[in-house]
């Protein structure tokens, strides 16, 4: 459980008890419960572009644009359309809203998914461009009243009663119960996990097997419901929308809310929200000098204070061991979810038979098969038609001088940048231009030559989303917090555990990745990528700058690895290590493959020599 | 669409363009100094046009002296921006600059609203003469002041053009921009040169606003749209790319007079917004930009 979603599970129920506190004292004052039904209507709203910002990195200044789609349903359906005779006003809200809130969804899914093409700054922009259309779309059209909105929005209603005053604080009180409740349980499940990975390193994610462009787009869909879920209420709160009440500002004013709240995690942007719409009561009469200070306040906050308000609130850090589940699940699991002892366990996490991948125990088809691999940049040929087939269980070395084209082999394994010629097969199964995240899913592990680890998150956490393969809870099962979700995110850190336990790095669990010194940063992201149960592990460069000892424990852990059935490819610089434990050597030079065989034939091949190993060798 | 309106047309968008081209030409500067875009580009367009206006009106200058006032503030104004704003923000990240940028729009447009009002004011045209001369090319009336403004465009670019390819200085700042490292051994200040390309950028913005202002007025709300339509412009044309930013600044003031002069003034905004999203699918480096630069 990283940093913030303990913060939120130490805050919510200090903001819940708020919120009833206000709600029940100013529950005769009109202009407080105003302020507290806006602070509920723009907390929603907030809490999706808090999750998008601050768990998955993907900035969005267009959210105004998908409350404006809820609340122009909500008014147009309430208002423009004939309902048959004998559907109440109540029921009509209620559709209106499901409605509503479906197709800002929508919209959230095609911006996910145009959003995937950009990072950053034009990102910023396309979200931006997305929430001026829609801004451009209702002024331009008759039919949703033009310039002037729509006006005489009825009230909701819950049965007889409309939903004003002070039921209005509590009806959005409830809605932001609701999402926060469903924001957190997608946050502590796989899904959240997968957020976490993607906002850390997109590739070493995506390489780990998480599917990090559906997860993105997810993540907008979500985002863009709970602002239109938001908007579906403004609309009959206000009892009109224009143009001007979902246009740019709005959309500022929720990234706004969600910076001087923190973002990530839900209590950051109710924080936030509730700020700004107090606020923007009592500071009506400030007139322009309001944004001003709101404008000087997100300069200010992103500088000074990135964690925003709820960062400044510090809890003290649980003990060591803490995962996804609360260290509490233990003495709660199922007696089967666990393995009879320990070594059991230890044989388990790296018996490459039992991988995630639905493969036979005695599977006859080689792990690995490269067929006239090339690939070019420019006019420069990186790999020049490679071929092999590794044999099931052994380990193979590739080695070659820099630039010789290994790592790029690697990543064209790996689907990672796509061949121009050739093809690869894994266990059997043709995976050229695949995405990454299929090709883990198979049973392929990798580690980097700068060992790509979660920076923000600790050691557990790492090797936790080693395991994302191996779990099977959805996007649903998360949300609703189903017992797949629960039980997936407990065998995961249940795994994780016994492969920390296994390479003898229990005692870093709980530090940060980003803490780590070099040696033990590469044993983590062994262990990550051991965590998944692979079939075929690709280890680029494991002794680059380890000491000696390190590199005396990195043959251990190869020998072990070997003995337990993984195929291992190996890129290595170091030649005894490469000699001592390579059943086979395969030598690349400019791209090709000029030599492949026992490592002793190797050593003494004289075109090698020249190319590569030199007199010393 | 009257044929006989479409030299108009064109004539109104190259105008428009104009101050899209510099608002493009500006959020390119900065991008390739800092790696961000400034979302407050427009607004510096507006303040400049603003100071223009308060040089004319109060200081009792001409309007070229205005002019050059106005620049000189916006490099000032660009250097601070950079030193207060900017450079803090970038040690908390790429996102964070970009939120930075984003508060700034909020700080300039309702601050120039303080001290200025929120109606935008006239600036005097720079003939001098009647607000209506026009002058007649190849039997068109065309209004001076649309010649003043691509006419000093073209000046502003032969500057920079000078400045960027010609001096030590402006290669040195290139330098800085293309690879800070390698710059930073050869002896290159480069925090130095990152500050004074902003403040090149934001002296074009504070520029674009006063020749365009005596058409467009001085003021109001329309920063936001200008920044945004500058960066579409950016983007048709190739945001690592100057010569695409100015050719794409210009394309969508064209396009965006012409589409208001065939429909509705309410399509043409929205129009050139999808035309941002469709050119981010399906050509993201632009027409002019490499597409190396796309995914950075």
């Amino acid at each position: 459980m990283t940093r913030r979603l303990r913060t939120d599970a130490r805050l919510l129920p200090l903001l819940a008890a708020a919120v009833v506190l206000f709600g029940v004292l100013a529950h005769a004052d009109a202009t407080l419960l105003q302020a507290g039904t806006y602070a509920a209507i723009y907390a929603v709203a907030a809490i999706g572009l808090s999750i998008l910002l601050g768990n998955v990195a993907q900035i969005s200044i267009g959210q105004a644009g998908f409350f404006g789609i809820g609340a122009y349903a909500v008014g147009y359906l309430t208002t423009a359309v004939t309902w048959p005779p004998g559907v109440p006003l109540w029921l009509q809200f209620v559709l209106a809203t499901a409605l509503g809130t479906a197709l800002a969804g929508l919209f959230g899914l095609v911006l996910g998914f145009i959003a995937l093409r950009f990072r950053g700054h034009y990102l910023a922009m396309a979200t931006l461009a997305f929430g001026l259309i829609v801004v451009g779309v209702v002024r331009a059209s008759g039919a949703l009243g033009g310039a002037s909105g729509i006006q005489n929005i009825p009230f909701a209603q819950f049965g007889p009663l409309p939903i004003s005053g002070a039921a209005a604080f509590w009806y959005g009180w409830a809605m932001v119960a609701l999402a926060a409740l469903l924001s957190t349980n997608l946050l502590n499940g796989r899904t959240g996990r997968a957020f976490e990975a993607i906002r850390n390193d997109e590739l070493a994610a995506e390489v780990l097997g998480v599917p990090t462009r559906r997860t993105k787009i997810l993540a907008f869909a979500y985002a863009g419901t709970l602002a239109g879920f938001a908007g579906t209420f403004f609309a009959s709160y206000l009892g009109l929308v224009d143009p001007g009440t979902v246009g740019i500002s709005l959309s500022i004013d929720l990234l706004l809310m969600v910076v001087l709240g923190g973002a990530g995690g839900v209590s950051g942007a109710i924080a936030g929200a509730t700020l700004i719409g107090i606020a923007n009561i009592y500071g009506h009469n400030l007139e322009n000098w309001r944004p001003v200070i709101y404008g000087v306040l997100v300069i200010v906050i992103v500088i000074f204070f990135p964690r925003g308000l709820v960062g400044l609130v510090r809890f003290p850090l649980p003990r060591a061991g803490a995962g996804p589940e609360e260290a509490t699940t233990e003495s709660t699991r199922t007696p089967d979810a666990i393995a009879p002892s320990a070594r059991d366990t230890d044989a388990r996490v790296l018996d490459a038979n039992g991988s995630g991948a639905s493969l036979d125990a005695g599977m006859t088809q080689p792990w690995l098969v490269v067929e006239g691999a090339t690939k070019r940049f420019g006019g420069l040929v990186a790999v020049d038609e490679v071929s092999f087939a590794l044999e099931n269980g052994r380990l193979t070395a590739l080695i070659g001088p820099n630039g010789a084209g290994k790592t790029t082999l690697f990543n064209a394994i790996c689907g990672v940048g796509r061949l121009d010629a050739g093809r690869v097969l894994v266990a059997g199964s043709e995976v050229t231009a695949w995405q990454p995240h299929r090709i883990a899913a198979l049973g392929v592990g990798r580690s980097f030559q700068n060992a790509r680890l979660f920076a923000e998150m600790t050691v557990l956490e790492n090797v936790v989303v080693g395991a994302f393969v191996t779990e099977r809870a959805t996007f649903v099962d998360d949300l609703l917090r189903r017992a797949a979700s629960r039980h997936s995110g407990r065998d995961a850190a249940e795994r994780a555990r016994a492969v920390l336990a296994d390479l003898r790095l229990e005692h870093l669990s709980a530090v940060l990745a980003r803490d780590l010194a070099f040696g033990d940063r590469r044993r983590v992201e062994l262990a990550r990528a051991l965590a998944a149960r692979p079939g075929l592990l690709l280890v680029d460069e494991p002794a680059a700058g380890l000491n000696a000892r390190e590199r005396a424990r990195l043959r251990e852990d190869l020998h072990a690895l070997r003995e337990r059935g993984l195929t291992l490819l190996l890129i290595e610089h170091d030649m005894r290590l490469v000699m001592e434990v390579s059943d086979r050597v395969m030598v690349l030079r400019l791209g090709r493959k000029i030599a492949d065989g026992p490592p002793a034939l190797v050593r003494n091949d004289a075109e090698v020599i020249s190319a590569y190993l030199g007199t010393s060798a | 669409m009257m044929l006989q309106q479409l030299p108009a047309l064109i004539a109104a968008g190259l105008t428009v363009g104009s101050g899209y081209a510099l608002v493009a030409l500006g959020i390119h500067i900065i991008l390739r100094a800092t790696r961000v875009v400034n979302f407050a580009q427009g607004e510096f367009v507006i303040l400049g046009g603003l100071l223009a206006y308060t040089g004319v009106t109060t200081l009792h200058l001409s309007i070229w002296l205005a002019l050059a006032a106005a620049t000189a503030a916006g490099f000032a104004l660009g250097l601070i921006y950079e030193r207060l704003v900017l450079r803090p923000a970038a040690r908390a990240g790429e996102l964070a600059v970009t939120i930075a940028s984003i508060g700034t729009v909020y700080v300039l447009l309702y601050g120039h609203a303080l001290i200025w009002g929120s109606l935008p004011e006239p600036l005097p045209f720079f003939s001098g003469g009647a607000r209506d001369a026009t002058w007649r090319v190849a039997g068109l009336e065309i209004a001076a002041q649309q010649f003043w403004v691509v006419g000093l465009l073209a000046a502003a670019l032969a500057v920079l053009y000078l400045f960027f390819e010609r001096t030590t200085f402006g290669k040195a700042i290139r330098a800085a921009a293309a690879n800070p490292l390698g710059a930073r051994l050869v002896g290159i200040d480069v925090e130095r040169s990152r500050a004074l390309s902003v403040g090149i950028a934001i002296a074009l913005a504070a520029f674009g606003g006063t020749i365009i202002g005596p058409i467009t007025l001085a003021g109001g709300a329309g920063g936001i749209a200008i920044a945004i339509k500058g960066f579409v412009g950016a983007v048709v044309g190739g945001l690592d790319s100057p010569v695409g930013c100015v050719a794409g600044g210009l394309l969508v003031g064209v396009i965006e007079k012409l589409l208001e002069g065939q429909f509705s003034y309410g399509i043409a905004d929205p129009a050139v917004y999808s035309l941002l999203l469709a050119m981010l699918l399906i050509r993201p480096q632009g027409l002019f930009g490499s597409r190396a630069a796309v995914r950075d």
